[in-house]
């Protein structure tokens, strides 16, 4: 059976590290290879021994850690390489890089070593192209799953909606605070700011918040059910999001989702998620006053339908452009059918 | 398709809007489109911009919107690749949209394309002010504080770009916003500075004076209030957008639009107005003090000059601030 490795340096709870374990008990990836996750050090990817057919990096790029890439390459030398991007995109990029041509041709570089790159979101996949950082016909997208069925089976909430959730790193990314300041303009006793997560500005975010009531931070809840089944709506105000997993889980929970209009958030619009454009108080406010007005939160599409194939069909699709000459499986053939 | 669309917002502008045709229709580059947003005129500016009966002219129609729907009613009717701006007043040297085209083609990070400005009078005479920007490595500071871009007449955009900052506001039903219908003023800077901060499309001039920009006598000392209003507006609604990069440049910035007011208001006569606010610009921030020592100066001496010699002391100071004013 064909062997992967999955080499991952951050092992955080978060939307990388929830996908891996997705992947590694999919019984459909399970029949198209045998997954083995590898954690390795970081920037270091080639000091730890892997035996496998195709090595896939879910590694963060960087100059620091491009010798050790080269290094991995020139170790597997013989098998394919596939590097998921699960950092990089339009929005970082805008918030965090001021030398770009710099950044860009560290990425170029980067992505050269390997056979193929996954971009996790359409959005992504189009910066990658416009950006000229990845050639069309090595460019995969495949956007992350998790296991969605507890969420789905989630009571849907009824009535008006009044209580907003916000989910995630309490890191400047996130875009929470913007997000308080929005919600304390609005009027509403009955309404309820419930923010799930912890992180480096938690200090900020409270005082920000100061001696608003209806503002409460939950802390870091391992599990997302509890959090999505307390909120009628979860808003995503965030600066960059490759892909933005919450925004797939909170419609799959059935809840209206609002989102910023960046990077990989804009593919869960197509999914019935709202979008408000830029983060901005007024923007935000707008977003949330029109929200909190519906009285049921309106029709989602979050069935995974011919749109949206399976994960397993899509990696082997992925294999089989990486490895045409391997026979995977005999689904192969039937899936880019 | 024309590969590119020249918006002109036109709001009773019969007066100067046919010579600002005359210079379009005129360029090098002749695979365009001119479309004139006529925002709702009481005047004669339609039957102007159709008396041309060139095909290459299109007129929109629409209730009045101000500036910045006039511009976003131009760029959602817009088919070109490209999009530039030019207000009915100002004018295009004749290679302006080749050589902005030829700059985006050969620049394909390049999202907003800009060249400098001569300034011209009501009768379109030279005021031998130019507006002679940074060109080259702009970031979202340099927009904040400098704004390089300089007037509403001086981009052309990929329309890529422009879509990047496109968005529809809850109550909008028609089409979506790319500026801030909600400003009356600053329009454009805000506009500029969002490009600057929430994408990674990159600002980038050209050189030459491209543009002929017109300016119109008097009436400024009165709204300088607003100005600084609207400015600090755009502070505000952009602040969120990016926390950080504000509390590094805000002061700086505000500093710098409190010279650039006192400037135009030495300009326009008002020594006392001028006075107070360059005195405002320095307790704010000394980084235009350090950063632009000459012109900083300059400005301060010929504002005291204004409010305590008047005219005729200033004479003297007012033609050493013309020959380095830029924006």
């Amino acid at each position: 059976m064909l062997r992967i490795a999955h080499l991952v340096d951050d092992t955080n709870p978060g939307g990388v590290t929830r996908y891996l374990d997705f992947l590694a008990s999919d019984p459909g990836m399970a029949e198209l290879a045998h997954h083995q996750i590898v954690v390795v050090p970081r920037n270091r990817p080639a000091r730890v021994a892997v035996e496998a057919d195709v090595i896939v990096s879910h590694l963060a790029i960087s100059w620091r850690g491009l010798p050790g890439l080269m290094s991995l390459r020139a170790r597997h030398s013989g098998i394919p390489l596939i590097h998921v991007e699960h950092s990089y995109s339009a929005g970082f990029v805008t918030a965090n890089v001021k030398a770009r041509r710099r950044f860009h041709t560290l990425l170029r570089t980067a992505y050269a070593l390997f056979e193929r790159v996954v971009a996790v979101s359409h959005a992504q996949a189009n910066w990658l192209l416009q950006r000229d950082l990845v050639q069309n016909d090595v460019l995969s997208v495949i956007q992350p799953q998790v296991d969605l069925t507890r969420l789905r089976a989630l009571p849907r909430p009824s009535g008006p909606i009044r209580t907003i959730g916000a989910i995630g790193r309490l890191d400047r990314q996130k875009g929470f605070g913007p997000l308080i300041r929005a919600f304390r303009e609005l009027e509403g006793k009955d309404l309820r700011l419930r923010i799930f997560g912890d992180g480096p500005e938690r200090e900020t975010l409270e005082r920000l918040a100061g001696d608003d009531p209806r503002i409460r931070f939950e802390g870091f809840v391992a599990d997302p059910c509890e959090a999505y089944g307390s909120c009628d709506a979860i808003v995503m105000p965030s600066r960059w999001e490759p892909y933005g997993l919450v925004a797939a889980e909170a419609l799959a929970a059935g809840r209206t989702v609002m989102v910023s209009g960046v990077d990989g958030l804009m593919d869960h619009v197509a999914t019935g998620a709202h979008y408000f454009g830029a983060p901005t108080i007024e923007n935000l406010r707008k977003a949330l006053m029109d929200t909190c007005k519906e009285s049921q939160p309106t029709e989602v599409i979050h069935e995974v339908g011919p749109l949206h194939p399976g994960l397993a069909v899509q990696w082997r699709q992925l294999l089989f452009k990486t490895l045409p000459n391997l026979s995977i499986s005999g689904r192969v053939a039937d899936a880019t059918s | 398709m024309p590969r590119a669309s020249i918006i002109v917002p036109a709001y009773n502008v019969a007066k100067t809007l046919r010579e600002t045709l005359h210079s379009l229709l005129g360029q090098t580059f002749t695979d365009l489109e001119v479309v004139v947003v006529d925002d709702g005129s009481t005047d004669r500016t339609v039957a102007v911009a159709r008396s041309f009966g060139d095909p290459r002219i299109r007129v929109i129609q629409q209730p009045n919107r101000g500036l910045a729907g006039a511009r976003n009613g131009g760029i959602a009717a817009a088919r070109g690749e490209y999009i530039g701006f030019c207000d009915a007043d100002d004018l295009w040297r004749p290679t302006k949209l080749a050589a902005h085209i030829a700059h985006l083609e050969a620049n394909p990070h390049v999202g907003l394309s800009y060249s400098g400005s001569e300034l011209i009078d009501m009768s379109g005479r030279p005021l031998k002010i130019a507006q002679r920007p940074r060109l080259k490595n702009v970031t979202a500071a340099h927009v904040f504080l400098r704004n390089p871009v300089g007037n509403g007449s001086a981009p052309v955009f990929r329309r890529a770009a422009l879509d990047a900052i496109a968005w529809r506001p809850a109550h909008e039903t028609l089409r979506d916003w790319w500026f801030d219908e909600t400003f009356r003023q600053s329009e454009d800077i805000e506009c500029w500075l969002r490009l600057a901060l929430t994408t990674d499309w990159e600002i980038e001039g050209i050189p030459g004076l491209l543009t002929r920009y017109r300016i119109a006598p008097g009436g400024l000392s009165a709204g300088l209030r607003k100005q600084l209003e609207s400015w600090e507006r755009i502070a505000g609604k952009l602040e969120p957008l990016a926390p950080e990069f504000f509390v590094r440049h805000a002061a700086a910035a505000r500093a710098y639009q409190l010279r650039y007011l006192a400037r135009r208001a030495f300009s326009s006569g008002d020594g006392a107005a001028a006075s107070r606010m360059i005195r405002a610009s320095l307790a704010t921030s000394r980084r235009p003090l350090l950063e632009e020592p000459g012109k900083t100066l300059t400005t301060l001496a010929a504002s005291l000059a204004l409010a305590l010699l008047g005219h005729g002391g200033a004479r003297v100071m007012q033609s050493r601030l013309k020959s380095r004013q830029q924006s």
